[in-house]
């Protein structure tokens, strides 16, 4: 009897002991969700063994002969510019110009990643004139929140409108005369098309870079990235062709302190097909540039 | 009694016998005693403990939070307090800041005179204060006297009152100089009580002048500080302060985080643990990390983040929704996560899973077709539709043409009964007043006799009306699956097993499911295929083939497959259609993907079917079931021609036809070589195996068994087919499958691996032990492998569940979980009726009226319709380019307030705006002879067509002919876009819901009565002229009706707008066009603002614009509103836009004219020269069309 009444109570403790621990433990499930916090990014500032990159664009193959553009639509053009050919792939001994180059991603000899710099705003404004119903320059980069100064030369209205994918759109009007725009970006996009939806054979390309290493092939097919700290770096071609969006061919490079690494690009017949997403409807679909609302 | 010496014996007393082993003596409870003690001394000491700490695990909790908020707010407080300093250094700040400096600096002067005057008179007024109450108060004394005074008492009173009044006191009076030196003066209550007043109205009237003087300063200085608010992005430093002085105070307790709701019987204590919800900042998981903010967060700091969609906090408050009203759980429950979260066996409305949290707005929604915000639950109700669901299962709202059409059916035979009862009546009155014995009588019969004549003409009426709903009704019925009455026509007999072998193998990712009992690949869902899986492939298959249409579709040459591969990327065919290999196709998901399209059909009769889908073989009455043949017309003497406009009747006995084929894809206008061109393409990506033999399909022994199968198996839900098609649905209703009891849903044999966790699927990844013996394992099995409930089953195939198993990828598979446990009716729901979404206005209902013909049409594949969605092409890569963007589709957001409702009417009835009569499906009707029906009497050609072959291009002689286009090849609105709007003949009745949708979505008043323009002046005329062709860019992107011109327009005519447009909306599109349809090839910037006005924006506008001094964009609307072709003749005279010999084909003609000179090519061109004698014959011709 007595040994009953021991075990029940020693059981009636046991449990409501248990039942206590369950009531009280916490359920600790946690996931796998682990929220790095981002590194701080640190401001640049130059130590004096900065390197270059430097190199050549070529294109392979035979480069597609310029297209005469038809300004019809427009006379102003027709006399400010009666010669107007199309200008995506403008070729000169088997050189290619109007290449961004850029670096892309890497690291600096000190470790730190070439994307946690955070460098000085340009004071001055990178200017995009229309003159004679083209983009001058055709590609050019800016730095993120630089002045973006557009210019009409033209006498003629144009409307700048750029596609931003990662930046606010804008498409505004500028008649002869008007005074500049001036914009800037906020965010690193590469590269964003710029075009005028009355004349559809403008466009231009801006390059919105975090830092100031980017550089546009010039007419001999030649860039130069200069001001580099040491590190390796991956280093981006982009140019408009091949693509919805362009082809960009990237390239791995080491720069010595005071050194010179060489980047050299090419585009053109054994260069095609990268970077070109889903359907091939290039062909059918090279319309010009048409709009809506 | 008790004297027996037994008795006395027994009173001897004896020896106690001494026990060798005494339990008293030697024993001792004490042990027991002590235990017990000392157990009810811990159970009392655990019982305490327990009601203070157990039962309230959330007092640990709250701690926990206000320790780790506060430290957070006080790792914010730094930055906060940057971004004020921040805005206050703006240029914007500083001046708002000086000038309330400067306003005040400027009243300084007035203002401080005017405090040095109030001060000195204040001084006065106290120092007179006292004196005059005291002598005011002696005089009421005095009065009291008077009053309670009995005769001559009275006088002596008064006389005290008179010397009281004019006894004079001493004041130390301020000097009025301001030096601050008392005067004494003497004063009686007279002049104290003058003084006293009249300094206090001074006072008064001084103060009123300084708040007069600061009015200007204060405004500024709250302009100032509005700045500051507005322009601040998150909290203030001293928002901060408030919420760690509200931590400080923290209510520890339930019933200060707790929210009752009477009316919705809904108690939740929800934020006693999850105390963030609410707070102002958005708090993420790693900002109340454990180990301080931005480090690794646990299971707390997850469960303290404030609600990630504040917005629909607003509109679903708490305070009247509760928590457990959307995210159901056990609201009451505090003592620990699963209980609070409801996951018990026995709790009805466990905690919604993350994935599955929209089900929720299912639950009071359940009448929405699109719940603005619950993505996935709306991903879930068009899977339903879409996906066929819809056809083996009811739902209540869903399959809306059926059940309205057999509700008019039942309606219409209905008042016939009644009808015919009423004449029976009739015929009995009248007989009867005939035999009546008293004139009233017969009079009084045959009154009664007439009412009900009336009254049958008034039924006739409604038959009338119930007629031509079901015309209406059957016009928009459709099926999911495509039309089985046509296989003979369209596909290859050998095909048709390997089809059904299974679906998914040959297009992975097709609506048809996998009929997995006699599917190939049966196996692989752990249950064994049917033993006789051939013989029912074979017999379904013959009993197809043998009850098909016989005949052959006109011969058609092949065309050119690259201009039909342009034509189908650039038409709108991707909106809804896919194309490329199954696993990377480009296109949407609404309609099949096309890549082996070849493999399978007949070139003749996909030709026919792109040229228009619509056109049916031969039309079906549902009156007598069957479908007619020319005999039926012929017997009748009646061509044989059938559609939906005047020829939708049958002619033995007058019933509604079906006369289309019961599809949502519309028809393109598109040319015949075109349609060839695209047929073409579609048949050059694949070419066609040769298949086993397939002669046993003729054997008509397997016909009946085939029969039997369709039957079974519900194939009738999805498909025509012939001999089914008033086949009812043979799965169960869904309306409220989400408030089925646990115990009904049969588990099966996996009843004890679903409780203990063990998934023989593993949906949810390889090591999830999770118990899924609930709704939504139960659904989600269901749907991923129906087959899985007969795994281990002994059953006789006639007993096997017969669900087939639907192509579902992981994400749909959750959508639709989400949307059938959230449908739970009003007994499963945890809520009251009253808390459920019923919008009473007819703009909420119209709108959802309206999302059931826009996803039953996926006119969302092409158009954006809502702010935030985006279509099916842009989701192509081609359209993300920019000059693909400027070839979606137009942006139907704010299409109500864009466009005038009559117009929208005649635009969607025939988006051509032709004017051509849209004429759908009659074989014969236009004059094709081409098309051959099997019944060789069949092809009395109709001369009918006569006026539109003219446009028909000439064939080449094998083509056979296909039915004339009306609207061929024609945009109504915006001919320079690839892409077409498509004729999708809808009937009345979903045009006027469309319409109402629009008009609804963007808050528009029914019916539009158009606002009268003020006519232009011939001066407003001359300014608007040279404005539109003085500097702004108009005319160089508007179409003029000048060929050469409109080849490179990229905007409409503004000869459209008068009709188009309403005035209100083109003003603002005028004044920023982005705001209204971002990207838009339309520039901002072409009016700016001067004062009141707008004006337009040039460096140097036209002298006669600078003279006029009205609204530059409201004289523009006008203009354009009441543009008459011949205005825009003399504007374009006016405009200096040379009409230049074309220079050389160059760069951007070539790639657009490039086309074959196809028909359509020509077509074009002949187009361009006639489109502004088109555009006004436009005009007249809509005028003259009744709608």
């Amino acid at each position: 009897m007595f040994k009953q009444i021991k075990v029940w109570l020693v059981l009636t403790t046991i449990l409501s002991l248990i039942a206590l621990g369950t009531a009280c433990s916490k359920s600790a499930t946690n996931g796998p969700e682990a929220e790095t916090p981002s590194a701080t990014s640190k401001a640049y500032v130059p130590k004096g063994d900065e390197g270059t990159v430097s190199g050549a664009i070529a294109f392979n193959g035979a480069p597609p002969a310029p297209k005469k553009i038809d300004t019809s639509a427009d006379p102003a053009c027709g006399t400010a510019n009666p010669n107007l050919t199309t200008e995506d792939t403008s070729v000169k001994d088997g050189k290619l110009a109007n290449v961004f180059v850029y670096i892309k991603d890497g690291t600096a000899a000190d470790g730190t990643k070439i994307g946690d710099y955070t460098h000085k705003t340009p004071s001055d404004a990178v200017t995009l004139d229309q003159k004679g119903c083209q983009y001058v320059p055709h590609v050019l980069g800016v730095q993120v929140n630089q002045k973006f100064k557009v210019t009409n030369s033209d006498p003629t209205q144009h409307n700048i409108h750029p596609n931003p994918k990662s930046n606010p759109g804008w498409n505004q009007t500028q008649p002869n005369g008007a005074a500049p725009i001036e914009k800037t970006f906020a965010r690193a996009e590469v590269l964003i098309p710029v075009k005028c939806d009355q004349h559809p054979w403008m466009k231009s390309y801006v390059g919105v870079v975090k830092h100031p290493f980017f550089a546009v092939s010039g007419e001999d097919g030649t860039f130069v990235i200069k001001g580099l700290p040491p590190g390796k770096y991956t280093v981006a071609a982009w140019h408009e062709k091949g693509g919805p969006n362009g082809t960009e061919k990237t390239m791995e490079v080491t720069v010595a302190a005071n050194g010179t690494a060489k980047a050299d690009f090419a585009f053109g017949d054994a260069a095609t097909a990268s970077g070109n997403p889903g359907l091939k409807m290039m062909p059918a679909l090279d319309l010009p540039m048409i709009g809506r609302h | 009694m008790a004297d027996s010496p037994e008795t006395t014996g027994s009173l001897v007393k004896k020896e106690p016998e001494t026990p060798t082993h005494d339990p008293i003596v030697s024993r001792s409870t004490s042990g027991i005693l002590l235990l017990c003690a000392l157990l009810l001394t811990l159970s009392l000491a655990w019982a305490l403990w327990d009601e203070a700490f157990g039962q309230r695990p959330w007092k640990g909790i709250q701690k926990e939070f206000v320790s780790r908020y506060t430290r957070y707010l006080k790792s914010i407080k730094p930055q906060a307090g940057k971004t004020e300093a921040e805005v206050k250094e703006s240029a914007e700040y500083q001046q708002l800041e000086a000038e309330a400096q400067a306003a005040l600096e400027q009243v300084k002067p007035e203002t401080a005179e005017a405090d040095k005057k109030v001060t000195l008179i204040q001084k006065q007024i106290d120092a007179v204060t006292d004196p005059f109450q005291n002598q005011r108060g002696r005089l009421t004394v005095i009065s009291y006297n008077i009053e309670t005074a009995e005769g001559s008492a009275k006088e002596k009173y008064r006389k005290e009152a008179e010397r009281k009044r004019q006894e004079v006191v001493e004041v130390e009076l301020p000097a009025a100089d301001g030096s601050g030196k008392t005067v004494a003066q003497d004063m009686n209550y007279e002049q104290l009580e003058k003084f006293y007043n009249d300094k206090r109205e001074e006072k008064a009237t001084l103060l009123a002048k300084k708040a007069e003087l600061l009015k200007e300063p204060t405004e500024l200085a709250k302009k100032r500080d509005d700045y500051l608010k507005h322009h601040i992005i998150g909290l203030t430093p001293t928002a901060i302060d408030g919420l760690v002085r509200k931590m400080d105070n923290f209510d520890y307790s339930i019933l200060g985080h707790q929210i009752s709701v009477n009316s919705a019987n809904v108690v939740d204590r929800c934020e006693v643990c999850h105390i963030g919800i609410r707070e102002p900042l958005d708090i993420k998981p790693a900002d109340l990390a454990p180990d301080g903010p931005g480090k690794k967060p646990d299971s707390l700091a997850r469960a303290f983040v404030s609600h990630p969609n504040r917005e629909l906090l607003q509109i679903h408050t708490p305070e009247r929704f509760g928590c457990s009203g959307c995210h159901w759980g056990n609201g009451r429950a505090t003592t620990g996560e699963v209980k609070g979260h409801g996951r018990h066996k026995y709790w009805l409305w466990p905690l919604f899973e993350k994935e599955n949290m929209e089900a929720g707005c299912q639950q009071c929604h359940a009448k929405d077709r699109v719940t603005q915000g619950a993505d996935t639950l709306n991903r879930g109700r068009d899977l339903f539709y879409e996906r066929g669901c819809v056809g083996c299962h009811r739902y209540e709202g869903f399959d809306r043409e059926t059940d309205a059409l057999s509700g008019t059916r039942q309606n219409t035979t209905q008042l016939e009964d009644q009808i015919l009862q009423n004449e029976k009546q009739i015929r009995q009155d009248t007989e009867a007043a005939g035999q009546a014995a008293e004139d009233a009588e017969a009079q009084k019969l045959l009154a009664h006799a007439e009412s009900l004549r009336v009254s049958n003409s008034l039924l006739a009426a409604r038959i009338d009306q119930a007629n031509l709903q079901s015309k209406y009704l059957m016009q928009d019925q459709k099926k999911i699956g495509p039309n089985l009455k046509d296989v003979k026509l369209k596909l290859r007999k050998e095909w048709i097993p390997v089809w059904l072998r299974d679906p998914q193998n040959f297009r992975p990712g097709t609506k048809m499911p996998t009929f997995w009992r006699f599917a190939e690949t049966a196996n692989k869902s752990g249950v064994e295929r049917d033993k006789d899986a051939e013989d029912q492939i074979r017999a379904i298959s013959a009993y197809l083939w043998q009850e098909s249409f016989e005949g052959k579709a006109p011969p058609q040459s092949r065309g050119n497959a690259a201009h039909g591969q342009e034509l189908f990327e650039t038409r709108g065919c991707l909106g809804c259609h896919s194309i490329g290999d199954a696993s990377s196709p480009t296109g949407g998901e609404f309609a099949a993907n096309l890549q082996r399209v070849g493999e399978k059909s007949n070139f003749e009769y996909i030709v026919r079917w792109i040229h228009n889908p619509r056109e049916r073989w031969a039309p079906y009455c549902p009156k007598e079931k069957r479908d007619l043949t020319a005999e039926d017309y012929s017997k009748n003497g009646k061509p044989y021609v059938f559609d939906t406009e005047l020829n939708s009747r049958c002619p033995n006995d007058g019933a509604e036809l079906q006369v289309q084929n019961m599809t949502v894809m519309p028809n393109f206008r598109l040319s015949d070589s075109d349609t060839r061109d695209i047929a073409t393409y579609l048949f050059s990506l694949s070419s066609p195996p040769s298949y086993a033999d397939a002669s046993f399909m003729d054997d008509p022994n397997l016909k009946l068994q085939g029969g039997a199968l369709i039957k079974q198996y519900g194939c009738a839900g999805c498909h025509e087919i012939k001999g089914f098609e008033d086949e009812q649905r043979i799965g169960k209703e869904l309306t409220v499958e989400g408030a089925t009891p646990i115990e009904r849903l049969d588990f099966a044999l996996l009843t004890h691996d679903a409780e203990k966790g063990h998934d023989p699927l593993d949906l949810h990844g390889e090591h999830t032990e999770k118990p899924w013996y609930n709704h939504k394992g139960f659904f989600e099995h269901k749907l991923a492998e129906p087959a899985i409930y007969d795994r281990g089953k002994e059953k006789d195939p006639k007993d096997k569940l017969r669900m087939p198993k639907p192509y579902l990828t992981p994400e749909w598979r959750t959508a639709l979980t989400t949307f059938l446990l959230g449908s739970v009716g009003t007994e499963g729901s945890n809520v009251p009726r009253s808390l459920f979404f019923d919008p009473q206005d007819q703009r909420r209902q119209d709108i959802q009226n309206g999302w059931w013909v826009i996803k039953k049409y996926n006119c969302v594949g092409c158009h954006q319709v809502q702010v935030g969605q985006n279509s099916g092409l842009m989701g192509v890569a081609y359209y993300q380019t920019p000059e693909g963007k400027d070839l979606l589709p137009p942006r139907l957001t704010s299409e109500g307030a864009r466009v005038d409702p009559n117009w929208l009417l005649r635009f969607l009835n025939d988006p051509s705006l032709s004017g051509d009569k849209p004429a759908v499906s009659s074989p014969a009707s236009a004059g094709s002879p081409g098309i051959l029906p099997a019944t060789p009497s069949a092809s009395p050609t109709t001369p009918a067509n006569a006026t539109t072959a003219g446009r028909m291009p000439a064939l080449p002689a094998a083509d056979g002919k296909l039915k004339a286009q009306p609207g061929l090849d024609r945009n109504g609105v915006r001919p320079y876009l690839k892409a077409r709007m498509p004729t999708f003949n809808f009937s009345p009745n979903e045009l006027q819901t469309l319409v109402r949708f629009f008009m609804a979505l963007s808050g528009q008043q029914e019916p539009y009565i158009k606002e009268p323009l003020q006519p232009l002046t011939e001066q407003e005329k001359l300014v608007a002229r040279q404005m539109f062709t003085s500097g702004t860019p108009c005319l160089k992107c508007h179409i003029t009706g000048d060929p050469t011109h409109d080849a490179k327009a990229i905007a409409p005519n503004f000869l459209l707008a008068g009709e188009r447009l309403k005035p209100d909306w083109t003003f603002r599109w005028l004044l920023d066009p982005a705001q209204i349809s971002p990207g838009t090839a339309m520039p901002s910037g072409l009016f700016r603002k001067e004062g009141e006005r707008w004006v337009i924006n040039l460096p140097n506008p036209p002298a006669s614009a600078n003279e006029y001094k009205n609204d530059h964009a409201q004289l523009l609307v006008r203009y354009m509103l009441l543009l008459t072709p011949d205005e825009q003749r003399r504007l374009l005279a006016t405009a200096p836009v040379a009409a230049p010999a074309a220079p050389a084909p160059t760069a951007q003609r070539g790639t657009r004219d490039k086309k074959p000179s196809t028909s359509a090519g020509r077509d074009r061109k002949t187009r361009r020269g006639t489109a502004l004698a088109r555009a006004v014959s436009l005009r007249s011709n809509q005028r003259g069309r009744g709608l």
